[in-house]
């Protein structure tokens, strides 16, 4: 559906992306994870033409970018970063207006107005203004002037900054549910959970390149990230942690937290010998807690540094 | 109390907007004033001598010797036409008045019948109007009241002391001419303004604020553009098939069709409040309107473009619909500013619509006079509108 081809782009002497390839298939739902900065929202105005690349191709379904501008946007949908939405008219005065940029026959306007305003859940609230709502509404309704003109792909700019959990939730819903339906999603967060929860392929995008990309799965593989195993002692005697320690490298004193943090292969099998080398050690455990591989630890492991850094 | 004076100090001289408006803004009109009112200057609180048209038709000796006089005053300055021409220049508002000495001038003076010069004036043009009287009418008066007492007396003395001696003769002419000078009739016609009965100050009340209120709102319609650039919808906007240029014209198009709307309503509001006759040039006013909207309009959109935040654009905007308006003849009447601020008042839009406005309602013109300034306008709107396009191109 999308080939993304050794893109690159700079702005004066900055390089916003460098070299960045990708491929997107139909019906899938496609993360773009990085830190604010990293040039995720470049790659986003790419992929909707608003920004020429310097380098490289970009194809979507079948078209070449560079050669019908047009008609890419009329399949594609892009919800920005921003609430961009004017304030002053009503929901419906807004889908009205956006849907109505595609020339779109008004009575089949009206009915997909309706539609999208049920499929984000505020046909109750259609009449009333865009001040007069939630962070978490207008973020729906930002949502739903992007759907107006059945766009085969969707991209979603970070749609859940600022969103409290329950219209996050919302907006999690709406996603799948025109993932169901056959949309192809292209979803730019720099929130690990939200990537890990729907995406079945990520790129993690750091500085302008693509540093890693795959599903979860094939993430945790390159990243050779491990799961996390961290143990509060009753007492963090200074002999008992060195004790702990000395006899085996892979048990770590976090003095920050004062706890110990063991990595992993498979903590169901590893976890009786930890506590057992802990208590012949000396040490009192008061509580255990588990992490198992995910982005956060990818990523930290693939660029040393954490994610909202 | 103190922490929060210098609190409030800090933030003042780190918006530079405050700043501007506080200290540059009023220095920069002060200065303006200062040259239009005239306490800068030597002319009689203008800093330029009055220019008047002559038309000498006579070309005697005497309308030469006039002539002459009237050019050494300091405070005038005249040029030589002829009279149609000198008639049309103050009809189109070019000269305040002319002074038109007919065919028989110095016969008449020596005759003493009734003397044969007209000053020809525009009434709007007051002080320039009183400069004249203060000076114009004094040399005039005493040159050819001169002429025309000395001839009765040497008349009377010719016939009734024949044999008098011309030192006697002399003395009593100088003697009798000191005391008895003001004897010339100078036939005043006011030529513009007669044929309609729309008072002169209701004209630069009405053209003058409604252009500057225009400039205004346009300038809010200009900043609305980086107001949407900066909430995203701008963005929005190019996401969907319309093209750059498109977004450009629909504001543009706003633009205008407010600055009409604005324009008709003060237009009729002066109409039916004040009696002001709408009527007299219908078709000029519509176009005289059409042209000041595109040209306020485009000059909205440019200072939008120009602009890189709305911030600044509020400030740059402030500044220019200010200075623009003061030169250009919004806040004091144009002809009582110097020659120098009249000339840069050329470059305002201000100056070129309320002049339009001047010619319809004041100076009664046809439409064929009128166009050029109505051209002017359009121009002026075009090159703006030309000018936001390409700045546009590069900034979205």
């Amino acid at each position: 559906m999308i080939q993304v081809r050794s893109v690159s782009k700079s702005f004066g002497n900055i390089e916003a992306v460098k070299n960045v390839s990708f491929t997107i298939d139909k019906g899938e739902i496609f993360g773009i994870l990085g830190p604010n900065g990293a040039g995720k929202s470049t790659i986003v105005n790419i992929l909707n033409t608003l920004v020429k690349p310097d380098k490289g191709d970009v194809i979507i379904d079948g078209v070449n970018i560079n050669d019908d501008v047009d008609s890419i946007k009329l399949i594609m949908g892009v919800v920005p970063q921003e609430i961009a939405l004017y304030e002053e008219l009503s929901a419906y005065e807004n889908l009205m207006f956006w849907g109505g940029l595609y020339n779109i026959p008004k009575q089949e306007l009206k009915a997909n107005v309706n539609n999208t305003l049920e499929i984000v859940d505020l046909v109750n609230r259609k009449d009333d203004r865009i001040k007069n709502f939630s962070g978490g509404m207008k973020r729906r309704i930002n949502i739903a002037c992007s759907l107006l003109h059945g766009p085969k792909i969707l991209v979603l700019d970070e749609p859940t900054v600022g969103v409290d959990p329950q219209n996050r939730n919302h907006i999690f819903e709406v996603i799948e549910r025109l993932n169901n339906e056959g949309m192809t999603i292209i979803y730019t967060t720099h929130y690990m959970e939200e990537a890990e929860r729907f995406c079945d392929k990520i790129a993690i995008i750091d500085v302008g390149r693509i540093i890693a990309q795959g599903t979860l799965k094939e993430l945790r593989k390159i990243s050779d990230a491990k799961d996390i195993l961290t143990i509060k002692l009753a007492d963090s005697d200074n002999k008992i942690i060195y004790g702990i320690t000395s006899a085996n490298p892979l048990f770590k004193f976090d003095h920050t937290s004062d706890t110990l943090k063991v990595e992993c292969v498979n903590i169901s099998s590893d976890i009786s010998i930890i506590i057992n080398h802990i208590q012949n050690s000396g040490g009192i455990i008061e509580s255990i807690s588990t992490q198992g591989t995910n982005l956060e630890s990818i990523y930290l492991k693939l660029t040393g540094k954490e994610l909202r850094d | 109390m103190f922490k929060l004076f210098k609190k409030d100090l800090i933030l003042f001289f780190h918006d530079r907007r405050s700043v501007m408006l506080t200290f540059l803004l009023p220095v920069i009109l002060i200065t303006l004033f200062a040259f239009a009112y005239g306490s800068i200057g030597t002319y009689n609180g203008r800093s330029e001598p009055v220019k008047l048209l002559v038309a000498d038709l006579d070309q005697t000796l005497t309308s030469k010797k006039i002539i002459y006089k009237i050019d050494s005053l300091k405070d005038v300055s005249i040029t030589l036409s002829d009279s149609a021409k000198s008639k049309e220049l103050v009809t189109k508002g070019k000269y305040a008045c002319a002074l038109i000495i007919y065919k028989g001038f110095q016969d008449s003076l020596e005759s003493a019948k009734t003397t044969r010069v007209e000053l020809v004036y525009d009434r709007s043009r007051e002080m320039e109007i009183g400069i004249l009287q203060q000076n114009l009418i004094s040399t005039l008066m005493s040159s050819t009241g001169e002429i025309i007492v000395k001839k009765n007396i040497e008349k009377y003395l010719k016939d009734q002391f024949a044999d008098i001696d011309k030192g006697t003769r002399d003395n009593i002419l100088n003697t009798v001419i000191i005391k008895d000078n003001n004897k010339l009739a100078l036939k005043w016609t006011s030529i513009v303004g007669m044929k309609n009965n729309t008072k002169l100050g209701l004209i630069q009340a009405v053209a003058g604020t409604a252009i500057l209120m225009l400039l205004f709102s346009v300038a809010l319609v200009g900043t609305s553009i980086l107001e949407e650039k900066e909430n995203g919808t701008i963005n929005r906007l190019l996401y969907s098939p319309l093209k750059g240029s498109s977004i450009l014209y629909g504001k543009m198009l706003f633009a205008f069709f407010i600055s009409i709307l604005q324009l008709t309503s003060m237009f009729l509001f002066a109409g039916l409040m004040f009696k002001m006759d709408l009527s007299i040039n219908i078709p000029a006013l519509i176009l005289m309107i059409l042209a000041t909207a595109f040209a306020v309009s485009s000059l909205g959109i440019f200072l939008a473009a120009i602009a890189k935040t709305r911030q600044q654009a509020q400030n740059l905007s402030t500044i220019l619909i200010l200075i623009m308006s003061a030169i250009g003849g919004s806040m004091i009447p144009l002809f009582i500013m110097p020659s120098i601020l009249q000339k840069i008042a050329l470059l305002s839009v201000n100056y070129w619509g309320i002049q339009g406005f001047y010619d319809i309602f004041w100076r009664a013109l046809p439409l064929e006079l009128i166009l050029p300034k109505i051209l002017i306008l359009m121009g002026i709107g075009i090159i703006m509108t030309s000018a936001s396009i390409q700045l546009f191109k590069k900034r979205l």
